[in-house]
C-alpha cells in the first residue's frame, strides 16, 4: 500500500470554456447512447501544468464539480500551443451542461461557455454514463 | 443545378448540392455532403419509439395523450423547432396560441439577439451568395465553422471563386478569426489572421478596433499588441465587401450588443461590412422568422389563452420559465433540451408532463410521458427552411416512410385539441 | 516516413552515378520525392551485400494502402468532408470552374478531389501538380485542411 493513497488528491479550481467538435457532433447524430458519443463527449482538456498539479496522467478520469453537481470525465492534454493554465476546455454536451448553473440574472441565457468548476483526480472511477447524469 | 441534388439538413448552411444513392428507403451513399451532413442524413441508429408512459403505444393513442396533457396544462411550453420545417413551426405556433402556451426555441439562449437585430434592421446583413461572389474580408468572431459549419469556408466564405472573386483565396480573400483559443478555423487563417483575446475580452477588443478605425491608439486592459490591432483595422478598412460571422463565443461574451453595433457603425462609415449569424440547427432562423411574422417577436413568447395576445420578454424564455416553475407541461419537438439545458432546469422539465416528438431516441424521450416518432426532415419528409443568412430553401423528400412528418404530427395534435 | 539521411544510409554511398544522378544523396532526395524507386539503383538491385538494404528501401516505398503515385495520403479518420481541398485544388478549379472551383458539387469526373460519404477521396492523381516530370510542390490541399488529414509522403 503506497503512502500516496492516504493523501487527498489535490483539488484545482478551473474556468471551463465549451466548444464544438464535428466528430463528437457527428457521433451524436448517429446515437447519443453509443459509446462513441460518450468517448468523444465526456472529456476535459487541460493544460499540461494543470495535469501535473492534479497529479494525474493523460487519459485518467477526474471528477468535475460545480455547485451541487458533479460528473466524472476523462482528462486529456489539450495540445494547444499557447499555455492556458487555469482554463480547461469541454465540448458542448450533457456532461458540460450538467455543470452549468441556472443562475442567469434573469437574462434567460445561462453561462454555457464560461463557468467555474473544481477538478480532482478520480483515479479508477468510471466516466459518468449519459443516463446517470440525471 | 441538376434535378438530382438534394438539400442537407445537417446545419443552417442548408447545402443544396448533395447527391445520394438509396436502397430500401435508406440513403446508402452520399456525395459532397460533409461528415456532419452524412451523419444526419443517413439517419440515427436508435429511432424514437412511439410510447405513452414509457410503454409502447400506437400513434393515435400517443397523439390523444399528448393533446390531453396540453389541455390539462394551465401554462404549457412548446419548445424546440430548430429541426422542424417552417410548415410544422407554423402549426406549433397555432397550438401555442390555442393552449395559451409559452413558445420558445434554442435561439433564446443562442443566436436570438443577432437575428432580432437583423430583422429589426439594426445590423446590416447579406446573403451567403453575396459572400461567395463579393466578400474579400471575412471575420469569424467566436465561431469555428470548421467544426460547426464545415462547408462555410469551401462553399462561400474563403475558398470558392465568385463573380468578383476570380483569383482564388490566396490573392482575393482574407480570412480573420477572433477567438479565445486557436480553433481549427484559426489554423486555416494562419498566425497573421488569428487574433487571440482573453475570455470576456470581446467587447474591449471591439472598442479597440473602433479606436483603430478612428485613428486613435487602440488600448486594451489585456495589452493586446497595438500594432496588430492597427493592422487589423487597416485590413477591415480596406475591405470592399466585409463579412463578420458571429458565433456563440462572441454572443455569450457580450453583456449587451452595443459594442457590436458600435463596431458595425464605425466599419460601415469607413468600409462596407455585413453580419451573418452562425446559426446551428437547420431551421432555427425559420422559427424566428415565422414567430416574428405572427407576433412581432422572434422567440420568448407567451400567448394569452383568452385574447391570443403575445407577451414577450426574458421571463417567457425557456430557461426562466422552467427555472421559475411557471410551466406545468411541455411539448418538445426536434430538440433535446434534457441534453442542452443546464441540469437544474432540465431536471424540472423531466418532472413535468412531457411530450417529445423527434425522429431519434434522445435524453428527453427517456423522461417523456409521450413520445411520437416523426419523419426525418429533409430526408423522409420535405418542407421549407430558412438558411442562416435568411434565404428560404425548399427541402425535398428523398425516401419514403410510414412515419408522419413533423407537420402532420402537430396537425393531428391540433385537431385532437 | 524516413528522412533523407535515413534513406541515404541505406544506399551504397559510392556515388557511382549509374542511376544518372551525380551523388547517392541526390538519389536519396529523389527517392524520397518518389521520382525514383529502389529499383533505379543498379548496385542495390544486383549486389548481394546490399540485399538487406534493398529490401528495407523497397519496403519503405511500396505503395501502402491509400497512397497514390504522388504520395498523397488522405487520413480518412481525420477528414471532416469540409471540401476545402476540393475547392482549393488548382487542378479542380481549372477542370471545373463553375462546380468545384466555385464551392459547389463537382460537375465533372476530371477533378482530383471529391467528397464521398463525408470523406474526401482522391482520383485522377496523375493530374496533380506533384505528379510527372515538371512537378510543382503545390500545397493547396494540405494548407487548407483544418484537421491535417492530407499528407504527401
Amino acid at each position: 500500500m503506497g503512502f500516496g493513497q492516504f493523501l487527498a488528491a489535490p483539488e484545482l479550481k478551473l474556468t471551463i470554456v465549451t466548444y464544438r467538435d464535428i466528430f463528437q457532433n457527428s457521433a451524436l447524430e448517429v446515437s447519443r447512447f453509443d459509446e462513441k458519443y460518450e468517448e468523444l463527449s465526456a472529456i476535459i482538456k487541460l493544460d499540461p501544468n494543470d495535469i501535473s498539479k492534479l497529479v494525474i496522467k493523460d487519459g485518467e478520469t477526474v471528477t468535475v464539480k460545480s455547485g451541487a453537481e458533479k460528473v466524472v470525465v476523462k482528462a486529456q492534454i489539450s495540445g494547444y500551443e499557447e499555455k492556458h493554465e487555469g482554463v480547461a476546455y469541454m465540448v458542448n454536451s450533457p456532461w458540460s451542461n450538467a455543470l452549468i448553473s441556472d443562475n442567469t440574472h434573469g437574462t434567460g441565457v445561462p453561462s454555457f461557455k464560461n463557468f467555474e468548476v473544481v477538478v480532482q483526480s478520480a483515479k479508477g472511477e468510471k466516466v459518468t454514463g449519459i443516463k446517470e447524469i440525471f | 443545378m441538376t434535378d438530382n441534388y438534394y438539400v442537407c439538413p445537417g446545419c443552417a448552411l442548408l447545402c443544396d448540392d448533395i447527391e445520394v444513392e438509396t436502397e430500401d428507403n435508406k440513403i446508402t451513399k452520399m456525395y459532397t455532403a460533409c461528415m456532419k451532413g452524412v451523419a444526419r442524413m443517413k439517419g440515427c441508429s436508435s429511432p424514437l419509439e412511439c410510447t405513452v408512459e414509457q410503454e409502447a403505444a400506437d400513434v393515435d393513442a400517443s397523439i390523444e395523450k399528448a393533446a390531453a396533457i396540453l389541455k390539462d396544462a394551465k401554462n404549457p411550453l412548446i419548445f424546440g423547432h430548430g429541426n422542424s420545417s417552417s410548415e410544422a413551426q407554423k402549426v406549433a405556433i397555432e397550438i401555442a396560441k390555442r393552449t395559451g402556451a409559452y413558445i420558445d426555441d434554442t435561439s433564446s439562449f443562442c443566436q436570438g439577439p443577432i437575428i432580432e437585430a437583423i430583422l429589426q434592421e439594426k445590423l446590416k446583413t447579406c446573403t451567403l451568395d453575396d459572400v461567395r461572389d463579393k466578400a474579400d474580408v471575412t471575420v469569424f468572431w467566436g465561431a469555428d465553422p470548421a467544426n460547426s459549419h464545415p462547408r462555410h469556408l469551401s462553399r462561400y466564405s474563403y475558398f470558392p471563386r465568385g463573380k468578383e472573386r476570380q483569383r482564388g483565396w490566396e490573392e482575393d480573400r482574407t480570412l480573420i478569426t477572433v477567438d479565445i483559443r486557436k480553433s481549427d478555423t484559426s489554423e486555416i487563417a494562419g498566425n497573421s489572421g488569428f487574433f487571440q483575446i482573453p475570455i470576456k475580452g470581446d467587447a474591449e477588443f471591439m472598442n479597440a478596433l473602433v479606436d483603430g478605425l478612428s485613428s486613435k491608439v487602440p488600448k486594451t486592459s489585456f495589452n493586446f499588441d497595438k500594432k496588430k490591432i492597427l493592422e487589423l483595422s487597416n485590413t477591415l478598412k480596406k475591405a470592399k465587401f466585409g463579412v463578420i460571422g458571429v458565433g456563440l463565443g462572441l454572443l455569450y461574451s457580450l453583456e449587451e450588443l452595443e459594442p457590436l453595433f458600435a463596431l458595425m457603425d464605425k466599419l460601415n462609415s469607413v468600409s462596407n461590412f455585413h453580419i451573418i449569424p452562425m446559426v446551428g440547427q437547420y431551421n432555427m432562423r425559420g422559427f424566428n422568422h415565422n414567430l416574428f411574422e405572427e407576433t412581432g417577436y422572434i422567440n420568448r413568447v407567451k400567448f394569452d389563452i383568452e385574447s391570443g395576445q403575445a407577451k414577450h420578454g426574458a421571463e417567457y424564455s425557456v430557461v426562466e420559465a422552467l427555472k421559475e416553475r411557471s410551466v406545468d407541461a411541455a411539448l418538445v419537438i426536434g430538440s433535446d433540451p434534457l441534453s442542452s439545458l443546464p441540469l437544474p432546469v432540465a431536471r424540472y422539465l423531466a418532472d413535468i408532463p412531457l411530450i417529445d416528438i423527434d425522429p431519434c431516441q434522445n435524453l428527453t424521450a427517456t423522461k417523456a410521458n409521450v413520445t411520437i416518432p416523426c419523419a426525418l426532415g429533409g430526408v423522409e419528409s420535405g418542407g421549407t427552411a430558412v438558411r442562416m443568412d435568411g434565404v428560404e430553401i425548399e427541402l425535398k423528400q428523398i425516401v419514403e416512410t410510414d412515419k408522419l412528418s413533423d407537420k402532420e404530427v402537430l396537425t393531428r395534435i391540433m385537431e385532437a385539441l | 516516413m524516413a528522412s533523407v539521411m535515413e534513406i541515404y544510409q541505406l544506399l551504397p554511398k559510392t556515388n557511382c552515378k549509374e542511376c544518372g544522378k551525380t551523388t547517392c544523396m541526390a538519389f536519396a532526395v529523389d527517392l524520397l520525392a518518389r521520382k525514383f524507386s529502389a529499383d533505379d539503383c543498379p548496385p542495390l538491385v544486383n549486389e548481394e551485400k546490399y540485399k538487406e538494404n534493398y529490401d528495407k528501401l523497397s519496403g519503405m516505398f511500396t505503395p501502402v494502402a491509400g497512397v497514390s503515385e504522388t504520395g498523397l495520403i488522405v487520413h480518412t479518420e481525420k477528414c471532416t468532408g469540409c471540401g476545402n481541398c476540393v475547392v482549393a485544388c488548382p487542378v479542380d478549379v481549372a477542370a471545373d470552374p463553375q462546380g468545384a472551383g466555385s464551392g459547389r458539387a463537382p460537375t465533372t469526373d476530371k477533378v482530383i478531389f471529391k467528397v464521398v460519404d463525408g470523406v474526401v477521396t482522391a482520383n485522377n492523381v496523375q493530374e496533380c501538380r506533384r505528379f510527372g516530370e515538371n512537378i510543382i510542390l503545390c500545397v493547396a490541399c494540405i494548407d487548407t485542411c483544418p484537421t491535417k488529414a492530407i499528407e504527401f509522403v
